[in-house]
């Protein structure tokens, strides 16, 4: 239960933080650093709601102890609320009513963001399969499946 | 005034002629989803002060037991722990129950389920809260349980309450069902079981309190129904309502289990442990918690007896419907009735007689979820017909066709059908959309080891609220200098968007578009109680509400606006937020301009609009009479594909289609009927709460499995069918809850058409379907 002073950089600013080694990075981003959109919807890295970008890869933030964010860069979706493409995700999910209770949506759009970066024109399988591992409970999916699809292709 | 160009004036004239309609049935986006895309911190957990104390509970250890002692001194000495809280802490009645008074909040003298809270453990850091309560010691004296409902019927099972282990009894008869059963030509009986089911909302039950002046708390939480919980936050601390504030929340997700009593348990706790420690507390349940603690889809065991002509014309029925109610009654009082209204399906027969039960057993307690008693009763129903069909040697839709309610027919307690009677609509519509007549014949020479089939079901769901309480609302509307309409309700959103449908229909009748709106968090202190958000009645009674406020407001700003135009009030038209006179369309005020005249003048812009639906009337002895005001309808088909050599088995397409009465947006209709859909499937084929001696052993996602976006069917075809409803809004039905329940028994009428065999247990897993068919 050593306290440790780790540096990283959050949403492009490098930060330094006194944290337990027990610590998970989800509390660091939500409690430390105030970056609320990764949630926690089960906390055993099942549901993949604290999806969170570590060194352009998602990962769940949930079972990723903070000591393993030294060094590393981390992206929250705040961090991408500026991104072009990310702009078009955020108004393509409301355009697709793919938002309803919302609280999986930050990490869909994460997900959709990490297909959309690498591949240009994904299928709805392909879609399907980027989001799988995020669970949603109100929309069935479909509407985030479109909201993702029909920005493929489209710079 | 404005200068508008002349073909939008004209536009704005052909618009006016749709009245206060000209917004109605159209796709609008939402308007309270900016903050959700951008990931702001609007939810319970985003929200709380720096200097927040975590509460974490302890639960029974066993499912029945005397409490002998409990000891929190360990617990209370661990470093980081503030205090630990018990029943010798509730400094009001210790009690959080919806409508029984059978559930202490936290446990005295007995627990009845792993559910029971024993303690709560506060501390500075979560994580040390969860370390500290495995060192509250408790001694208990373990009963013998019982988890069987049928056995907890027996005279000799153990009592779990005082009263006995029948939570609620409910009765449907009409005619005489033994006159029906000697009329028939066939008898068939069936019995149907239904196992737990967890709503699983992506954010747990969560509230944080703080205490406020001196003498008031201030509760802000995930809830559906602020009221409820206020009061029962007031009725824990026994304090007068008005001494404690609720605030809901964005809500992550509810499904029902939010409307029920563990987001008063969540507040309560919270509450008092900010009393004692002085600081904020946080109780935000674990989703292990969650799944353990808060009422589920309840199991059931449903017994159908069906009297039958040889042609197909029913004559008789008789459903036996035991819940399993786990430890408590929650609304689940309430769910038994709609599940033995319903438990027929939608059809006229002549001689009914139901017999609902709640039951308690040592379970985990069930209670409110999506469906409320629906999903059970028409799976039962549903497969019951199919499994008549099969013995008469008649196509299922024929064998509905010929008994469906239709126009001028009547349900199990004699409701007369009107013209706002689409099933037949909804019926044509599936069976046109998946080819059916043509699926049936290719399908019905099959030999291979993979095989297809194709299979229906149908309903009736009776709107809103009907026998399970007063069903009205308040909407406030209220205008600020800048014209943005603030739309205020103890109603709540919670992902649906009916509170956004609301606003529509306000936006609609005053003429200005719906971005002029804003959403006010539902505050107890500032909004009238409106009943619970339940029963999926936001739209069809909020929105009633929501237009008796916009036409009280509509009258002030003609007024006004007559004045700017120097025309008589009634000849204001409003159209895209700008007002002109009848008879001079081309001369036109903006409706900031409006707004802004009506605070010079200090008219006030502040409206209450309340609506109270019609009352329903019917026989508490018999059932008979008219439960509900209006009802949906609906009709699905399934399509799966089956090897026969495993019975794994996918559902390839789904066509389905919903009588809503009208659809307000239609876009927010389908999204309902897509996510109902999905939930329906997880039921159907892959969701169950499994308890083991009383004790929840898949408390988590990874062996509670609901469906990822790799289980949804390819083809998912929503239809919309429109036939009005007497009382909803603008003829307006409700959509949340029916589509939740077709998907199972469709799909395990599907699996029966391609391989003849019955699965009569939910979940319709792979290892049933291989067990159905003969080898």
């Amino acid at each position: 239960m050593s306290d440790m002073l780790i540096k990283m950089k959050v949403n492009g600013v490098e930060r330094e933080v006194l944290i337990d080694a027990e610590d998970r990075l989800l509390d660091v981003l939500r409690d430390q650093f105030g970056f609320k959109s990764p949630k926690e919807g089960c906390g055993t890295g099942d549901c993949g709601l604290c999806t969170v970008m570590m060194d352009g890869k998602p990962i769940l933030s949930c079972i990723t102890p903070a000591f393993q964010a030294r060094g590393r860069e981390i992206v929250t979706l705040e961090g991408l609320n500026d991104d072009p493409l990310m702009k078009r995700i955020e108004t393509s999910f409301r355009d697709h009513h793919a938002a309803q209770c919302g609280y999986c949506t930050p990490a869909m759009e994460i997900m959709g963001y990490n297909l959309l970066k690498n591949v240009k024109k994904p299928s709805k399988d392909e879609v399907k399969e980027a989001i799988s591992g995020t669970l949603c409970r109100c929309t069935g999916y479909y509407d985030i499946v479109d909201a993702v699809y029909d920005l493929g292709g489209n710079e | 005034m404005s200068v508008l160009a002349e073909d939008y004036i004209l536009d704005l004239q052909k618009r006016a002629e749709r009245g206060e309609l000209i917004y109605i049935g159209q796709s609008l986006k939402r308007i309270d989803d900016l903050e959700k895309v951008l990931g702001s911190p609007v939810y319970t957990n985003d929200l709380i002060p720096k200097n927040t104390l975590y509460a974490k509970l302890v639960l029974s250890r066993y499912p029945h037991a005397w409490i002998r002692s409990i000891k929190v001194s360990k617990a209370t000495s661990y470093p980081g722990i503030r205090t630990v809280l018990t029943y010798m802490d509730v400094p009001g009645i210790n009690e959080s129950a919806a409508i029984v008074p059978d559930r202490p909040l936290f446990a005295r003298e007995k627990v009845r389920s792993t559910g029971d809270i024993i303690a709560a453990v506060v501390a500075e850091k979560e994580s040390r809260a969860i370390e500290a309560r495995d060192l509250v010691e408790v001694e208990y004296d373990p009963i013998k349980p019982v988890f069987d409902p049928m056995e907890a019927l027996s005279s000799d099972a153990p009592k779990i309450h005082e009263n006995g282990n029948i939570a609620k009894h409910i009765r449907v008869a009409k005619g005489d069902v033994e006159k029906g059963f000697n009329d028939a030509d066939l008898i068939v009986e069936n019995t149907f079981r239904t196992q737990f089911q967890d709503a699983v909302p992506m954010e747990t039950e969560t509230a944080f309190a703080i205490p406020k002046d001196n003498d008031r708390i201030l509760v802000i939480g995930s809830m559906q129904s602020p009221h409820n919980t206020q009061a029962g936050v007031a009725k824990v601390l026994g304090w007068p309502l008005e001494r404690v504030e609720v605030i809901q929340a964005v809500t992550g997700g509810a499904f029902g289990p939010k409307s029920d009593e563990t987001p008063i348990d969540v507040a309560s706790i919270a509450a008092i442990g900010a009393l004692k420690t002085g600081k904020p507390v946080l109780m935000s349940m674990s989703r292990k918690e969650s799944m353990i603690a808060h009422t589920k889809r309840h199991a059931s065991v449903i017994k159908h007896k069906t009297g039958v002509k040889s042609d197909g014309r029913l004559t008789a029925s008789k459903v036996e419907i035991y819940l399993d109610g786990g430890a408590y009654a929650s609304l689940g009082v309430l769910v038994i009735v709609r599940a033995t209204f319903h438990a027929n399906g939608p059809y006229e027969i002549p001689n009914v007689l139901n017999d609902g039960y709640k039951v308690y057993t040592n379970h985990t307690y069930a209670g409110s979820f999506r469906g409320f008693g629906a999903p059970q009763a028409i799976f039962a129903a549903e497969s019951q017909m199919d499994e008549i069909a099969r013995k008469l040697g008649i196509d299922p839709l024929d064998l509905r066709l010929m008994n469906m309610l239709r126009p001028g027919k009547r349900t199990s307690t004699g409701q007369l059908m009107d013209d706002s009677c689409g099933l037949p609509e909804c019926v044509d519509a599936v069976v046109k959309s998946s080819d059916y007549r043509r699926k049936v014949a290719e399908y019905s020479s099959q030999n291979g080891k993979v095989r297809r089939g194709i299979g229906m079901a149908i309903l009736h769901h009776g709107n809103a609220l009907g026998p399970e309480g007063n069903d009205y609302a308040y909407v406030h509307l209220s205008v600020d200098k800048r014209g943005t309409v603030h739309l205020g309700t103890g109603l709540t959103e919670y992902g649906s968007g009916a509170i956004s449908g609301i606003a529509q229909i306000a936006s609609s009748v005053l003429g200005i578009p719906v971005d002029y709106f804003t959403i006010d968090r539902p505050d107890t202190d500032r909004h009238k109680e409106s009943g619970p958000t339940v029963a999926s009645r936001v739209t069809a009674v909020g929105g009633n509400a929501a237009r008796e406020a916009a036409l009280k407001l509509r009258e002030r700003i003609n007024a006004v606006a007559s004045k700017l135009l120097a025309c008589s009030p009634s000849k204001v038209k409003v159209v895209d937020g700008y007002a002109f006179s009848e008879d001079d369309p081309k001369k036109t005020v903006s409706w900031e301009e409006i707004v802004k005249e009506a605070f010079d003048a200090n008219i006030e812009l502040n409206v209450v609009g309340y609506y109270m639906a019609p009352r329903c009337i019917w026989d508490e002895s018999t059932g008979l009479g008219s439960p509900y005001n209006q009802y949906t309808f609906g009709a699905a088909i399934a399509e799966v594909e089956v090897d026969t050599e495993t019975g794994i088995y996918r559902v390839l397409n789904y066509h389905v289609a919903f009588d809503v009465g009208r659809a307000i947006n239609p876009k927010n209709v389908i999204g309902q009927i897509y996510g109902g859909t999905v939930q329906g499937l997880g039921y159907g084929m892959m969701e169950e709460l499994v308890h083991i001696n009383g004790q929840v052993v898949n408390p988590n996602l990874k062996d509670y499995y609901i469906p990822t976006s790799l289980d949804i069917p390819d083809k998912l075809v929503p239809i919309i069918v429109e036939k009005r409803g007497a009382m909803g809004v603008y003829g307006a039905k409700v959509i949340a809850e029916p589509p939740i329940v077709l998907p199972a028994p469709a799909i395990r009428n599907a699996i029966l058409n391609a391989t003849g065999g019955s699965v009569n247990e939910l979940p319709v897993t792979s290892e049933k379907v291989y067990k159905s068919i003969e080898h």
